[in-house]
């Protein structure tokens, strides 16, 4: 426990202190630099909470794609070593203000919910009818999660109908996966539009 | 005898219909297509031809299947009067008992009949009169138009030996008028015709283009209109096609609608002949409430019971009115008295029946051009002559005698007397007129109307068969002469006073020829002592010769005799000085007379057609085949008279020494001049003037019905002025005044309160429109204070709450 | 304080980081790192829940999708602000206030 412990503090750490950086650095380049700290340490959370698929998801995706894609961005709309863009410090000041007040009133919120968790599962557990959370067949804290979302996405649940004693049998998220995926496809043939039409009628009026 | 009724019918119908048929091929192919063609008068010709030729059919098969029993009857007849002689021969020689001529004349009828029985053989249940077992009048129905109630609405066909009669007359009069308008209205065959009459203001013509194609659809119309008031089988279909006769003369008096003269005459032939449609119009009602039956004849109702119509109602069978005290007993198809359900008689009181006779021949007055409604017909001589022949002289005038003689059972002795006088009056006044009239038509048009005052003076004194006799005489000779003056009027380019013409003999003999022949049959001259005489002395002889054993009878009337006895004299007068003055002598006006020429074939044609017809139509008088053809259906009616045969001779004798009379003054006057009429004229120039000015009607009219019309219109306009307008005037200031405030109140508190919405939202955008700054950042700025400040009220509620 | 809130903890340093940046970057692409911040303190909190809730795997799935989705945006956003670039000759987002009232 004490060594789940200490990688957790270890990960939490480095995600909080590279997100400030982000906000902190005045550099884009240096922000994108900060921003991949900060995700893939947050991918390392993941790990930790025994969500292998989803951790493995976040750096595939975040870390090798859009990141890659934001340096692409900022790499094409460079406007030339010299020029900054900044803001004004009374913004700076501002901004600082209202970050505090705001991550105070989440921290404000989060307590009350962290110590009530337990009667929360409880509750859950009666509404829910699961009966013998901890053993089955997807023992929390085994951490091997790829085979039953898979299934999910598939439409069946052995994660929560395995050990049901009702006789219904839970919604899995294929229809929602398809869409996704059609979404994903149109939004990818949107992008590249948008980043083309514009350029071929510069183009021409130059 | 059903075939026979059926086939009648179809020929008549086919004979009614087509002048309608070709009407509307007329006016629509005309419009589009024929303005310059003579197409429209060929279908026209056509038509109406064709309409003679199944006249012509149908009399031939009515007389086939009847075995030509009018003749017989005519045959019977004359051995009747041969008897009919002798037993007043014998009344005579045994005088002493009979003095009373009118005993005598009934005994002699009552032999008449007797010996009518015996000859032959045959004695049908119509009592009084000889009449043929055979059927010879057939009535039916053609089409069932709607029924309200009690009320039967049909087009129905009565068919006897008159309606035959009227029809061949009609279509072949209107044949030969339809030829000769085809010569007559050619120059209307242009684009651009200039009406001559028509004065415009830069001193020019008016020019507009030709109607030619309109002039014959119209009298294709009038044609069908005309059928179908003879073919009529009840009383409300004569009065349909009596008023579509009136728009026919109403269209055709306004061909030349442009001139002031022929609108405003139009005008005057339609208004006047409204006043005796309403007569008309009561007589229906009246006959309608009272008998509930419009029909002549009888007839089989809705659920096939033999119904009786008009004249079985008031006649029976016997020909007797029955009255029980003040009322007239309706009679059902035995004879026996009508009852209604309730099983009591059904009867009508004897003055209504009386008003009914009135109203209807009211209506004949105002058709007819009767004194007093005379003052219309001579105007409508502003139409082209074709129609004043075929419309004005010959036919549709002679409707309203028409109706008078088909109605001739439904009138009672009060309204035949009235007949009777109003013929005398109007023959009498027309015949002065004529008199002095320089205008060749408008001498013709007076004649017109005395002629329709002998008729009716003889359908008045009972002569039902001398009036009618006298209707179609009339109508051949008068269309001979109408066209004549046409041919004349169309020669001398529209030139219509006599006193510029004058030996246009020489120029146009075959006009001169034939008016000579209509001239003399108008006159009623014969050769004394033989029966050798164009058809005016046979016809107009029965007249007078009915009036004179009328008067026999009754000598209170004695001026029913004496006044068409000298008319007939004026008659002879003015016709032959109409024709002295126009073809004989010399030439008064050189222009007129060097620019005169005769008419064309087309025009002369139907001129040397009809001079036959005007001669010897009427051959061989009361025994020719003419009466004979219209006696077979006199109604069993006993107010007919017969005159008897000295009586007949006498009235022929003084009727045939006026005539001759009136022609030597004419020939004295005007063929030798030996006394100038300048200077008569002068001598009685009071009466001369009086004369022209055609008895002053048209001012007494004038003073009794126009002036106080007026003043009444007047006060009426005073009373809407000051009354009506007044108050309206207020009602209108009102809504103003409260129109007004309603609009201080929408303006100042409905508008104000929207106005009020408008402006305080359009304010708050104002004011917020400094939070629009397009600034992304900001945006989201807000969007992060906003949830503080959201989640800041829901902490402070909960904590009030827990508090 | 237990293990689920330190998780959420870190979830809500995320989040306010992310939104801080959005709204301090005049840059685009910055703002765009903004909301990946958000996005995945967001995500943290689903699987976080997802662990410690007896609901199963239904958190992770859901931060499956949101991790997809947060791709794709990314690629619109890009394209965005490539077009932007190409109409203002920068990419200062303070320069795109057409839509100022």
């Amino acid at each position: 426990m004490a060594g789940a412990q200490l990688l957790f503090l270890l990960f939490a750490l480095a995600t909080c202190a590279s997100a400030v950086m982000v906000v902190v650095s005045q550099n884009v380049v240096r922000m994108a630099f900060w921003l991949i700290i900060s995700l893939g340490s947050t991918s390392a959370l993941y790990f930790l909470l025994h969500a292998d698929f989803v951790g493995a998801t976040q750096l595939l995706v975040y870390v090798g794609g859009t990141l890659v894609l934001l340096v692409f961005g900022v790499m094409l709309t460079a406007s030339g070593p010299h020029v900054k863009i900044k803001m004004s410090p009374a913004e700076g000041f501002l901004a600082a203000g209202v970050g505090c007040l705001f991550l105070a009133m989440i921290f404000f919120t989060v307590i009350p919910v962290a110590n009530d968790w337990d009667e929360v599962v409880i509750r859950l557990e009666a509404q829910n009818d699961v009966t013998d959370a901890g053993g089955g067949y997807n023992a929390l804290g085994e951490g091997n999660t790829t085979r039953p979302l898979g299934l999910s996405f598939l439409g069946t649940r052995p994660d929560k109908d395995l050990n049901s004693t009702s006789g219904t049998l839970s919604t899995g998220y294929l229809l929602p996966f398809e869409i996704v995926s059609v979404h994903l496809l149109v939004v990818l043939i949107g992008a590249a539009y948008l980043a083309r039409a514009k350029r071929r009628v510069d183009a021409e009026e130059a | 005898m059903e075939d026979l009724g059926k086939q009648l019918s179809t020929l008549l119908m086919v004979a009614w219909l087509l002048p309608f048929f070709g009407f509307c091929i007329e006016v629509f192919g005309g419009y589009f297509k024929w303005r310059l063609t003579k197409t429209a008068a060929y279908i026209a010709v056509g038509c109406i031809g064709v309409g003679f030729l199944c006249s012509v059919v149908a009399f031939m098969q009515w007389g086939n299947a009847t075995d030509w029993v009018v003749f017989e009857s005519h045959e019977g007849e004359h051995h009747v009067s041969a008897d009919h002689d002798e037993a007043a021969k014998s009344h005579d020689e045994h005088g002493a008992k009979h003095d009373e001529h009118a005993k005598e004349h009934e005994h002699g009828e009552e032999h008449a009949d007797e010996h009518g029985e015996k000859a032959e053989g045959a004695h049908d249940s119509h009592g009084g009169h000889a009449k043929p077992a055979v059927q010879t009048a057939f009535s039916g129905q053609i089409y069932h138009l709607a029924r309200f109630g009690e009320l039967d609405i049909s087009i129905d066909y009565y068919i006897d030996s008159l309606t035959l009669g009227m029809f061949m007359m009609v279509t072949l009069i209107a044949t030969c008028i339809h030829v000769f308008a085809i010569g007559y209205m050619s120059d209307e065959l242009t684009e651009s015709y200039e009406d001559h009459f028509v004065h415009t203001s830069d001193g020019g013509h008016f020019k507009r283009p030709g109607r030619f194609y309109r002039f014959f659809s119209y009298m294709s119309l009038f044609c069908f209109s005309m059928l179908g008031l003879v073919l009529a089988g009840n009383i409300f279909q004569v009065f349909v096609f009596w008023e579509l006769v009136g728009i026919c003369s109403f269209l055709l008096i306004g061909f030349y609608v442009e001139r002031k003269s022929a609108s405003t005459a139009a005008n005057k032939a339609f208004i006047v002949n409204r006043v005796g449609d309403f007569g008309f119009i009561i007589g229906l009602m009246i006959l309608w409430t009272s008998c509930g039956t419009f029909r002549f004849d009888n007839y089989e109702d809705h659920h096939g019971h033999e119904q009786p119509g008009l004249f079985q109602m008031v006649r029976g069978n016997d020909g007797h009115v029955t009255q029980d005290g003040d009322a007239v007993v309706l009679k059902d198809v035995h004879g026996e008295p009508l009852t209604d359900a309730s099983g009591s008689t059904k009867t009508i009181p004897y003055m209504l029946l009386v008003a009914a006779g009135l109203g209807v021949f009211c209506g004949c007055v105002g058709k007819s051009a009767q004194f007093p409604l005379q003052t219309w017909l001579p105007d409508a001589m502003e139409g082209p002559t074709p129609v004043s022949a075929l419309v004005h002289s010959a036919t549709m005038v002679a409707a309203g005698v028409y109706l008078a003689g088909r109605f001739f059972p439904m009138f009672l002795p009060e309204v035949l007397l009235t007949i009777a006088y109003v013929g005398c009056v109007t023959l009498f006044v027309a015949a002065t007129i004529a008199v002095v009239a320089t205008d060749i038509k408008r001498v013709l048009a007076y004649s017109t109307i005395s002629q329709l005052g002998y008729m009716m003076l003889g359908i008045g004194v009972g002569g039902w068969g001398a009036g009618l006799f006298h209707l179609i005489t009339h109508a051949f000779f008068k269309s001979l002469m109408f066209l004549c003056s046409g041919s004349v009027i169309h020669g001398c380019h529209h030139e219509q006073e006599m006193p510029k013409m004058g030996g246009l003999w020489k120029k146009m003999p075959v006009t001169a020829f034939t008016m000579l022949v209509g001239v003399i049959a108008i006159a009623g001259l014969a050769i004394p002592g033989t029966s050798i005489a164009f058809s005016g002395y046979h016809s107009k002889d029965a007249i007078v010769a009915t009036a004179l054993q009328f008067v026999d009878d009754n000598p209170v009337h004695i001026l029913l005799f004496i006044v068409p006895l000298v008319t007939a004299g004026i008659t002879a007068f003015y016709m032959f000085r109409l024709w002295f003055y126009t073809f004989a002598g010399q030439p008064r006006d050189a222009h007129v007379y060097e620019g005169c020429h005769e008419s064309p074939s087309v025009m002369c044609g139907p001129l040397l057609v009809l001079a036959p017809f005007a001669a010897w139509c009427a051959i061989g008088g009361e025994h020719g085949k003419l009466f004979s053809i219209l006696a077979l259906s006199e109604p069993a009616s006993t107010e007919v008279v017969h005159a008897s045969h000295d009586i007949h001779t006498a009235a022929g004798s003084f009727a045939l020494v006026a005539a001759i009379l009136g022609t030597l003054t004419a020939y004295l006057l005007y063929g030798k001049t030996i006394v100038d009429p300048a200077n008569i004229k002068r001598q009685f120039s009071g009466l001369h003037t009086f004369l022209v000015e055609k008895w002053r009607f048209d001012e007494l009219y004038d003073v009794m019905f126009v002036r106080p019309s007026h003043v009444v219109g007047k006060w009426c306009a005073g009373v809407d002025k000051y009354i009506f307008d007044e108050f309206l005037h207020g009602v209108v200031r009102t809504g103003i005044r409260v129109s007004q405030w309603d609009r201080k109140f929408d303006e100042g508190i409905i508008d104000g309160l929207v106005n009020l919405v408008g402006n305080v939202t359009f304010s708050i955008g104002r004011s917020l429109h400094v939070f629009q700054t397009g600034n992304i950042r900001q945006y989201v700025m807000f969007i992060a204070v906003g949830v503080l400040m959201l989640f800041a009220l829901l902490f402070a509620f909960s904590f009030a709450i827990l508090a | 304080m237990d293990e689920l809130s330190g998780y959420l903890f870190v979830g809500a340093v995320l989040f306010v980081c992310g939104v801080i940046c959005m709204t301090t970057k005049r840059n685009g692409i910055g703002v765009l790192m903004g909301v990946e911040l958000v996005l995945n303190g967001a995500n943290l909190n689903f699987v976080a829940f997802s662990r410690f809730s007896p609901l199963g795997l239904d958190g992770q799935v859901v931060a499956l999708f949101v991790i997809v989705l947060a791709a794709a945006e990314a690629a619109v956003a890009l394209a965005i602000a490539l077009n932007f670039y190409n109409n203002h000759q920068t990419i200062d987002v303070d320069r795109g206030n057409e839509l100022s009232g």
